[in-house]
């Protein structure tokens, strides 16, 4: 599509709105007004703040807070639509003669909620996209996490959601419908208030390759109102190139019209715990498998085993120090908000404030984060809105090295064999190998991290005429986050240099600039036929700012700041990209049975060569209300029964450097003091867009009087053109080039049912399922790509198989005879080659879900909720170091390695104990036993990580309304809730929910000294005034 | 209001149609910390700029990666740290993905790569800020970086692709093969023939390439092919310059700051904003290091022997079981230079040439092996049969280049690396290719037995 035609089709849909409106303008009339009440259909109270729109326009207000209201339309009669949160929708016919009198009847119809969508809000009836909306209840808040998006585990289909580790603030994995990219992003686009906002992690301390923070943990889960997921094509089709991920919209609370000030209070005050510990052999343990590896290495060697030398020549003397023990603690969390809202005639405010403190179960690391936000709306006129939405925090972390890093915390603990002690003679901190001293990290590190997060907008509305409103909205995502290190001389970073100090600042930040006019017109007998579209376009800027300081030599541990080290050296690199977009959006209904819809966005972007800067990214929908059709009604068994099919491409673009098609000689090879460059970007000026095409198919439907409520979605995604960095051959003197190459697919099934079980005046039970079956493939590569752990490449991409797949020697047995491990020769060459290394597992899982009961009984309320996911691989790294056979002179063990072959006849999974090196090739020789060829590369070491856990329970209750409000209390409610209580799982290691490789997505899934998922028991108390 | 919204409607599309033109320019991006490819060398400051970076290269894969392949790999260092890559180093059984080889091969091409621009590019400039003497200097110092380069490349995994220019494209990798062992050298010998004219030569310059400097890797290439006489001949001419080169004593004054002593055919320095952390892999946690390099004990004993260690057991540091190895040691500024070529190596490149040349000079091969012993403070060689004198030569290169890349690639190239590390598969005396290569580049081969 080129870029005349584009303009043609912007110009037709001008067209259209301007034509549309000249219709309108032939029959305005003389403005009438319309005045009722709202109530309660059942306690014949007046409703405040229901929301009155005349359909077809754009006009509407809020009742007072008597329920009244009073609008002014252009003719007679009009159709009234009346909605508000918890009531079913009403639809009235006004004929302006009399005061009216509506009665609303509570909801228990879903397909008449009003849902957010792309830049604007529809029937869910009449939405041919699959969307899940979630409001945050108060089960959603009962989990202890600092993050929105990791409450959404397990409570939507399509989204699959992993915490990296247990330490809190902490790295998430977050896939809506798989992992469509390999090199650029798989992140979905967050848009909070309609900002766009940053997800990139901004801490730059080194954490072996863990992702450090979780960007949305800066946003306070209780501001938040509902968060709505866009998933298919149609629904983020008009994001572009920022959907392909899938969005998600998250809307924060904001006052209601005519309200009276309404105050929250809510406290609450957490104990975490280690659900496992880490588990060491004991010293003799330890001395006797060290001996036991010396003795058959001499063996092998064609030694004497008299010329062994021991370290414990009797190896029941060899002593104990425990050292895991002491990294658990009991952790706290503490947090406390308090939130203002309500709203006069003209404007609507909400103010909140909380403060959370965290603790991680694994000493020292530690979360803290005070937020504020303010949102405000004023209707200035009749036409003219203005608001702002501000969200501020400051977070504070203690980050704490694990994972992949010997000088982490949980390593020093860990893999320090058990027999050496933890002190030397004099007292001073005893350190091994390439390991550090566990307490002197615990007792001195120092790594803050500070973020700064201000994430805000002002818009303006101004309804232009009933049917056409105009919206501008200016918004900024500022995360600042500035970190500063000292190593001590007391830990082992800090020992060489007489004190280190690392400073980084960080900035990332996103302008968004947005403008759109929105149509929504219904015309023709009874206004049968329903237009909703819209027009508009972005500005989207992203800059990242560097800066990083560091020094080294300082006089005593006192003095921390650079500025007094002896040595100092500092460095900042800047980067900023646009965007620049254009889309419209449009959809007819008619007769609230069928409604088509189609979109078109059109993208260019400053990352891409100028030869294929844009991207144009159309979509197309049905949906088909058969619930409206009056032999579906016959049938009597459908309450609602709504099918709908789309289809559409998005984009992607996130991910690559702001620069990625240039061909580029970078600054900064110095040497002898002299500036120098070098060759570094090989240019690509054809880069372009990766696409994602996807069809999906779903159905909602409702039986037994809204009992049963079930949707199925089937989708198909295929990402085309992935923006690859394709290995070339390293005498270019380059290590890949990035281009449009390879493709990704992945499809799936999603089923979600809701059940109402019970439901009497006291007793209510409702049952929420959901499951996600996923499958992805790649399609078509370049070559494989190989990666992970230290460049051991024990993750690849390969064409056919999915991608965060392991590929090891495949170990098929310990031969009993010989107790030496024998592996599958895969090419049949008789010899264990690096050929021989096959994919053996995948760390996605095949299916995720969640399965949740709520349970009222009068004042009582009961949450039980459980998380599923199945088929999964987890690469165990501490297997993997700690069962070495004696190839770690340095490392203990664990206690799998007391289960090898000592004699004939055993039968095991782990191979005898020795550390020959002779023919590496040799299958079934003792050199591949832990090293060799095969270098404990072994399928021995992944395990299935299938797990089902009950996640959370929550046992509220709320003390009657007629004992409050004596105390001029609206609403009191205490509650307690235990998370993680329970975890079914064959997976050997502390904590099947890990992956601390998490920093690059494509070493999903490994097991590495990370801190495991807490056990946490939670009291609350939230007030109502 | 007929014609207000019109109004906006067409406000709206004119906008529109602007911005589709100015968004070219709006969205045109360039960084701040590099320069467009077609803009890298043009004149004298980007031409010494390039130049720079292909040192920088050179000190990419010298800093840790390619004195670890000549040492863990032989008998004088051991494994003792966690790395599994270490390992399979030290137990000379190397995966085509070992995460130091890759990135040792890798950097070499690296260095080729800006070598080959510079070469390509630098004659064609017309910039009067650059003389004709600095043209050739730069010319000069990128021919001696890519001989380097390749002889790297070469002694280490046979024969290679030969890319003799600059990549701008992939499409100009296609259709070259690996080359044999000779040829791979008989380029080495072009380019070093090249350089040697283009060089300058001064009294003190000793990081960055030399008449002199060429003129030692020369005496390598020529004692690594038993071109005995030309061995002894460029040896011999480095020898000559002795204002500039002389045996420091004591041993440890080469590796201790500040460095650049006479010692010094050609080091790489580094500073503290350019820093070396290699000690990091040879000092015990105590001290802040990962202790994954370890000397063995054999070594140990050796150089604690003061009739063969002499003084050069102050290389290594430590008792009993943390014995460790100090010839990088800035432990609190990282500055450590990395040792390529040092006038003892000379002195015992000739000593070799002459023991082992048609008609041995057996006396002049003793006077040379004899100055490289007195300067440890070791007595002089007793022995008087060629075998002998060539046992010692070997025996005295593994211990006065302990740490630095020398050990296995010397038992490499005499063929004694079976006999002495008992590695007998010879396939296993190379290392292999990466193992992206093989999947990247039809063009080229494994080496045998991987």
């Amino acid at each position: 599509m080129n870029k005349r035609l584009l303009q043609n089709i912007f110009k037709l849909f001008f067209l259209l709105i301007v034509f549309l409106l000249q219709l309108e303008s032939a029959t305005a009339q003389q403005e009438k007004t319309i005045s009722g009440i709202i109530i309660d259909a059942k306690t014949k109270e007046p409703i405040v703040g229901a929301v009155v729109a005349v359909r077809g326009t754009t006009i509407g207000v809020a009742t007072t807070e008597k329920g009244v209201f009073s609008l002014k339309v252009k003719k007679l009669p009009a159709i009234l639509v009346v909605s508000t949160v918890g009531y079913e929708s009403q639809r009235i016919n006004a004929y302006g003669t009399e005061s009216l009198n509506i009665s609303l009847k509570e909801s228990v119809s879903r397909l008449d909620e009003v849902v957010i969508t792309g830049y604007s809000t529809q029937e869910r009836k009449s939405i041919s996209g699959s969307i899940v909306t979630l409001n945050t209840k108060d089960a959603l808040k009962d989990l202890p996490t600092a993050g929105i998006n990791q409450l959404l585990q397990g409570k939507a289909t399509g989204v699959q959601v992993l915490s990296n580790s247990g330490v809190p603030g902490g790295g998430i994995t977050f896939r809506v419908r798989g992992s469509n990219s390999i090199n650029a992003a798989n992140e979905p686009l967050y848009i909070v208030d309609g900002v766009f906002i940053s997800s990139s992690d901004p801490i730059r301390t080194g954490l072996g390759q863990q992702a450090a923070s979780n960007p949305l943990s800066d946003i306070n889960p209780s501001d938040i109102e509902n968060l709505v997921i866009l998933k298919d094509a149609n629904a983020t089709a008009i994001y572009g190139s920022l959907g392909a991920n899938g969005v998600i919209i998250i809307t924060t609370k904001r006052g209601k019209l005519n309200t009276k000030a309404r105050i929250d209070l809510n406290i609450s005050h957490g104990w975490s715990t280690a659900i496992n510990k880490f588990k060491v052999t004991t010293g003799p343990e330890t001395a006797t498998l060290a001996n036991e590896a010396l003795l058959n290495t001499a063996i092998d060697n064609g030694l004497s085993p008299s010329s062994v030398t021991y370290l414990f020549p009797d190896p029941s003397k060899a002593p104990t120090y425990d050292r895991t023990d002491d990294l658990f603690r009991v952790a706290a969390t503490t947090n406390y908000e308090v939130s203002a809202q309500g709203g006069t005639a003209k404007s609507t405010y909400y103010v909140g404030f909380g403060y959370l403190k965290q603790e991680s179960i694994v000493k020292p690391s530690d979360f803290e984060r005070y937020s504020a936000r303010i949102n405000y709306d004023n209707n200035l006129t009749d036409k003219l809105k203005v608001g702002t939405s501000l969200n501020l925090s400051r977070t504070w972390r203690n980050v704490s090295s694990n994972d992949n890093n010997p000088k982490g915390v949980i390593n020093s603990a860990l893999f320090v064999r058990s027999y050496l002690p933890v002190y030397n003679a004099d007292g001073s901190y005893a350190r091994y190998g390439s390991f550090d001293n566990h307490i002197a990290l615990i007792d001195h590190l120092d790594n803050n991290a500070i973020g700064w997060r201000a994430i805000g907008n002002i818009f303006a509305e101004y309804t232009i005429l009933p049917e056409l409103k105009f919206r501008s909205n200016w918004s900024v995502d500022n995360n600042d986050v500035s970190e500063n290190n000292y190593a001590s001389t007391l830990i082992s970073a800090g020992i060489a240099t007489n004190g280190a100090a690392d400073a980084y600042d960080t900035k990332n930040i996103v302008y968004t600039s947005e403008q759109v006019l929105t149509y929504i017109k219904s015309f023709g007998t009874n206004n049968k036929h329903s237009i909703n579209a819209l027009v508009g376009n972005t500005l989207n800027t992203v800059q990242q700012q560097y800066l990083s300081a560091s020094g080294t030599g300082f006089a005593t541990n006192d003095l921390k700041d650079i500025s007094v080290a002896a040595t100092r050296s500092g460095s900042s690199s800047r980067s900023e990209s646009k965007l620049v977009s254009f889309f419209g959006k449009a959809s007819y209904t008619y007769d609230s049975k069928y409604t088509i819809d189609g979109s078109l966005r059109a993208d260019g972007s400053s990352k891409f060569g100028k030869n294929k800067r844009w991207g144009y990214f159309p979509s197309a929908g049905l949906t088909w209300n058969a619930s409206k059709e009056s032999f579906i009604r016959d049938l009597g068994l459908f309450n609602e029964l709504k099918f709908r099919a789309s289809a559409g491409y998005s984009g992607n673009q996130n991910g690559i450097g702001s620069y990625a098609a240039l061909g580029l000689w970078s600054a900064g090879y110095n040497y002898v003091e002299t500036a120098g460059t070098a060759p570094s970007q090989l240019a690509n000026p054809d880069l372009t867009w990766e696409t994602t095409r996807q069809i999906d198919i779903g159905t909602e439907f409702s039986v037994f009087n809204n009992r049963i409520n079930i949707d199925i979605d089937y989708y198909n995604k295929y990402t085309t053109d992935l923006l690859l960095n394709v290995p070339v051959p390293y005498r270019s003197g380059f290590s890949s080039y990035l281009q449009n190459y390879g493709s990704v697919s992945n499809k799936g099934v999603e089923f979600a049912l809701q059940t109402v079980n019970v439901k009497t005046t006291d007793f209510n039970w409702t049952t929420d399922f959901n499951i996600s079956v996923n499958k992805n493939r790649i399609e078509k590569l370049a070559s494989d790509i190989s990666l992970g752990a230290s460049g051991r490449n024990i993750s690849i991409l390969r064409q056919g198989y999915a991608v965060n797949s392991f590929q090891l020697y495949k170990q098929l047995y310990v031969d009993p005879q010989t107790g030496n491990a024998v592996y599958e020769d895969v090419n049949n060459d008789g010899k264990i080659t690096s050929a021989d290394r096959q994919i053996v597992g995948n760390a996605l899982p095949k299916f995720t879900g969640g399965f949740t009961n709520e349970i009222t009984y009068k004042n009582f309320s009961l949450n039980v909720f459980f998380y599923f996911q199945q088929g999964n691989k987890i690469m165990n790294m501490n297997d993997f170091f700690m069962v070495h056979g004696g190839t770690q002179n340095n490392i203990g063990f664990l206690p799998r390695q007391l289960e090898r072959w000592q004699k004939p006849g055993d039968v095991t999974d782990i191979p005898r104990l020795t550390t020959y090196s002779g023919d590496p090739t040799v299958n079934g020789g003792s050199a591949n036993n832990y090293g060799g060829n095969v270098a404990s590369l072994s399928s021995r070491y992944l395990e299935d990580a299938s797990f089902i856990r009950l996640k959370n329970i929550t046992l509220g209750y709320t003390i009657p309304e007629s004992i409050t409000s004596k105390w001029h209390i609206s609403k009191l409610r205490a509650n307690i809730s235990a998370s993680n209580l329970l975890t079914f799982t064959n997976y050997k290691g502390l904590d099947p929910e890990v992956s601390s490789q998490g920093g690059n997505q494509n070493t999903a899934g490994y097991d590495w000294a990370t801190v495991p998922q807490p056990r946490t028991i939670q009291v609350g108390l939230n007030v109502t005034f | 209001m007929k014609k207000s919204y019109k109004y906006i409607a067409a406000i709206y599309l004119i906008a529109i149609g602007l911005s589709f033109t100015s968004c070219e320019n709006y969205l045109s991006e360039s960084p701040s910390d590099a320069i467009p490819s077609e803009n890298a060398i043009t004149d004298a400051g980007t031409a010494r700029a390039a130049i720079i970076g292909a040192y920088d290269a050179v000190q990419g894969y010298y800093a840790s990666n390619y004195p670890t392949l000549g040492t863990i790999t032989a008998d004088n260092v051991v494994f003792n740290g966690t790395l599994s890559q270490y390992l399979q180093l030290d137990q000379n059984s190397i995966p085509t993905d070992n995460a130091i080889t890759v990135p040792a091969y890798q950097g070499i091409y690296k260095a080729i790569n800006s070598a080959n621009a510079v070469i390509a590019t630098v004659g064609t400039i017309k910039d009067p800020l650059l003389t004709e003497i600095e043209k050739n200097k730069i010319l000069g110092e990128a021919y001696f970086i890519r001989a380097l380069g390749y002889f790297d490349l070469a002694r280490g995994w046979g024969g290679v692709q030969l890319q003799l220019k600059p990549t701008s494209d992939l499409g100009a990798l296609k259709g070259i093969k690996r080359s044999t062992l000779s040829a791979t050298y008989d380029q080495v010998l072009a380019d070093l023939v090249q350089a040697e004219t283009l060089l300058p030569e001064d009294a003190t310059t000793r990081n960055r390439a030399q008449k002199s400097t060429v003129r030692a890797l020369r005496a390598r290439l020529h004692l690594y092919r038993e071109q005995w006489t030309d061995a002894e001949d460029y040896a011999t001419q480095v020898i000559a310059n002795t204002t500039k080169y002389a045996l420091v004593k004591p041993y440890k004054t080469f590796f201790t700051s500040p460095f650049l002593s006479a010692e010094s055919v050609f080091e790489l320095t580094f500073s503290s904003n350019d820093k070396n952390s290699f000690w990091n892999l040879w000092y015990p946690s105590t001290v802040g290091g990962q202790f994954t390099l370890k000397p063995s004990n054999s070594l140990v004993a050796k150089l604690n022997d003061v009739q063969i260690g002499g003084t050069r057991n102050t290389v290594i540091a430590g008792t009993g079981a943390t014995v460790y190895g100090v010839l990088y040691n800035t432990i609190s500024s990282s500055t450590d230079p990395s040792y390529v070529i040092r006038i003892a190596e000379l002195y015992l490149i000739r000593a070799e040439a002459r023991a082992k040349k048609a008609t041995p000079d057996l006396p002049g091969a003793i006077s040379d092996l004899n100055l490289v012993r007195a300067r440890a403070d070791v007595p002089a060689f007793a022995g008087t049969t060629q075998a002998e004198v060539i046992q010692a030569i070997e025996d005295e290169n593994s211990l006065e280049f302990a740490f630095e890349s020398h050990r296995w690639f010397d038992l490499v190239r005499t063929k004694r690396v079976g006999d002495v590390l008992g590695v007998a598969n010879t396939n296993f005396w190379l290392f292999p290719l990466p193992y992206s290569d093989i999947l990247s580049d039809p063009d080229v081969t494994q080496n045998p037995g991987y």
